[in-house]
């Protein structure tokens, strides 16, 4: 008996690994069936829901297309640095989705936290990681004077404007007349309430009325980059195409836009991984912040995040409500509902996932080294260094589902929806 | 005949959906404070309340005998207890619009899903809370 039954056994135990194997190769059947809830939560990350740019009434020329010119030169000029060799692109590199590929952001020293890209974010309430600056014009001001990016100070900057006759002859088309900085004595080569102490020292001993003059200029300039920067846009991806077919009721042709892997990661997307909690709408960010126990490298200190960006952002004399802004109404929703709290502590900006392909590391320090650690992260749920992991969930996802997750993300890869006579430095 | 015997069950199901929609955005439904001194209902200028736009409400506050609570003072709380945070704004009372109608800004949703938005009512020292469930 045991002799005859042991060969049988064998053959019953080789069927069931083969059809396992056959099922895991093939066992997730497409077509994919979703929920008609599933096509409306697919529908509401679609590039195609969109809305159009919000205006931004606190900068003049936002869609001015000469000033969208001035901005790029100026977006890829070496000369806007204390050392000649840093332009906005030395970080935001075109190619790279205007990331930089490195775990913190390298100019003239090195930045304290990853290159985030700039694609998009016309549509963001607050920019950077802490969300230190709310528009793209005050935010464009901040690395020229950050001692690690571009190093230098905004006197200097509104000299060179001042000195080079085709960025005068520009400025002065858009904005009026440049102050005349001739008199040393009222102007100094160097100064700034930011930059060295030797800057901050020429800046406070300069009169009120001569800063809010240079503030004026150095504030235009922010303005002209983030008229470039606006320009901007992601296009549309697989993901989007995949989303058209299916709500036009082309349910085969859909199953041809997105393999298996990125449909069945799609779904754990919407619904078991609870992505879409913070990865919503069609730029797949609810432009808010969120701790999420993302660690510190060995040896780093906890970043503390939001919590810091709130002050920060209140303090800037760049912001909303400050003297620079264009609206004469002074409408700043945001900044005036501004909510701060423990829950802040240790909180980051939720960044949109499209483009990520090409852009690791990723995380606010550039801690993750690819996308499979990030998705890892939510998988294990650590605690959070400072504050509270709101994820606090594992979320349980098996090796495979980690993979169709990642295979998803890759679905959101797109070439940008902006022309590419502006994804290069202009010539002049 | 037969079209009206299938529009009977049509319109209930029309109806129903319609009075959730209504309450998704407030209007129709209201809530009694804790101590039972004010009814209190909100309607949004966002219809459909979806996430990550910012806008206003305003609520309208009456006694259990329904007459306008006026000249109270609002404050808004609220959060969603799964995620164990709050509202991404600080949403403020702006103007008291006379007749129990309050106007309210700054309201923001950033995530889908079960909120509770916890409001206070203080009327000459009277103060009483309401909890309002919330599904966007």
């Amino acid at each position: 008996m045991s002799s005859r039954s042991r060969p049988r056994s064998g053959v019953i135990i080789v069927a069931i690994i083969i059809a396992g194997i056959a099922w895991w190769q093939f066992g997730p059947r497409s077509p994919h069936s979703w929920s008609a809830t599933d096509i409306e939560v697919l529908a509401s990350l679609s590039i195609d829901n969109l809305p159009p740019l919000p205006l931004d009434p606190s900068n003049a020329v936002a869609d001015n297309e000469d000033a969208a010119r001035f901005g790029q030169q100026l977006f890829f000029d070496q000369r806007l640095s204390a050392n000649g060799q840093v332009s906005c692109a030395t970080c935001h590199v075109p190619e790279k989705r205007f990331t930089d590929g490195l775990e913190k952001g390298r100019g003239i020293g090195l930045s304290g936290r990853n290159t985030p890209s700039i694609v998009g974010t016309a549509y963001s309430p607050w920019l950077y990681w802490d969300g230190r600056r709310d528009s793209q014009w005050a935010q464009a001001l901040s690395p020229l004077e950050d001692p690690a990016e571009h190093g230098g100070n905004r006197m200097a900057y509104v000299r060179f404007i001042s000195k080079d006759d085709a960025y005068r002859g520009r400025y002065e088309a858009l904005f009026g007349p440049l102050p005349d900085l001739s008199d040393a004595a009222r102007f100094p080569a160097n100064a700034s309430p930011l930059a060295d102490s030797a800057a901050q020292d020429a800046w406070a001993a300069m009169a009120e009325a001569d800063r809010h003059l240079v503030n004026s200029v150095f504030a235009n300039i922010g303005k002209v980059i983030a008229a470039y920067e606006r320009r901007l846009q992601p296009g549309p991806s697989r993901f989007d195409e995949y989303v058209r077919a299916l709500t036009t009721g082309n349910t085969e042709a859909a199953d041809d836009i997105l393999s298996n892997e990125e449909i069945l990661g799609l779904q754990l997307f919407i619904d078991e991984a609870r992505c879409t909690e913070c990865h919503n709408g069609p730029l797949f960010t609810n432009n808010e912040f969120h701790n999420t126990g993302m660690l510190s490298f060995p040896g780093d200190l906890p970043d503390r995040g939001r919590i810091e960006g709130v002050r920060k952002v209140q303090e800037d004399p760049f912001n909303c409500f400050g003297e620079f802004s264009n609206d004469p109404n002074r409408n700043c929703p945001e900044l005036t509902y501004v909510r701060t709290g423990i829950e802040l502590v240790g909180a980051t900006r939720t960044p949109s996932l499209r483009n990520l392909g090409g852009t690791a590391p990723y995380a606010h320090k550039g801690q993750q080294q690819n996308l499979a650690d990030v998705i890892d992260q939510y998988n294990r749920s650590p605690l959070a260094m400072i504050g509270h992991n709101e994820a606090e969930n594992p979320l349980g996802l098996s090796r495979r589902e980690l993979r169709w997750l990642e295979a998803f993300l890759g679905a959101l890869d797109a070439p940008l929806a902006t022309p590419e006579e502006w994804l290069t430095a202009p010539e002049n | 005949m037969e079209p009206e015997m299938v529009s009977i069950p049509r319109l209930i199901v029309i109806l129903l959906l319609a009075s959730l929609s209504a309450n998704a955005a407030g209007q129709e439904q209201s809530w009694l404070s804790r101590s039972g001194y004010y009814r209190i209902s909100f309607e949004s200028d966002l219809k459909p309340l979806v996430i990550n736009q910012i806008h206003s409400w305003t609520f309208h506050v009456e006694t259990q005998d329904g007459e306008p609570v006026v000249g109270a003072t609002i404050s808004a709380t609220g959060g969603m207890p799964l995620h164990n945070h709050g509202l991404p704004t600080d949403p403020k009372m702006t103007e008291d619009l006379g007749d129990g109608d309050y106007r309210f800004e700054g309201f923001r949703f950033h995530m889908n899903g079960d909120w509770e938005l916890s409001v206070t009512v203080d009327l000459n020292g009277r103060r009483d809370t309401v909890v309002i469930p919330l599904t966007i």
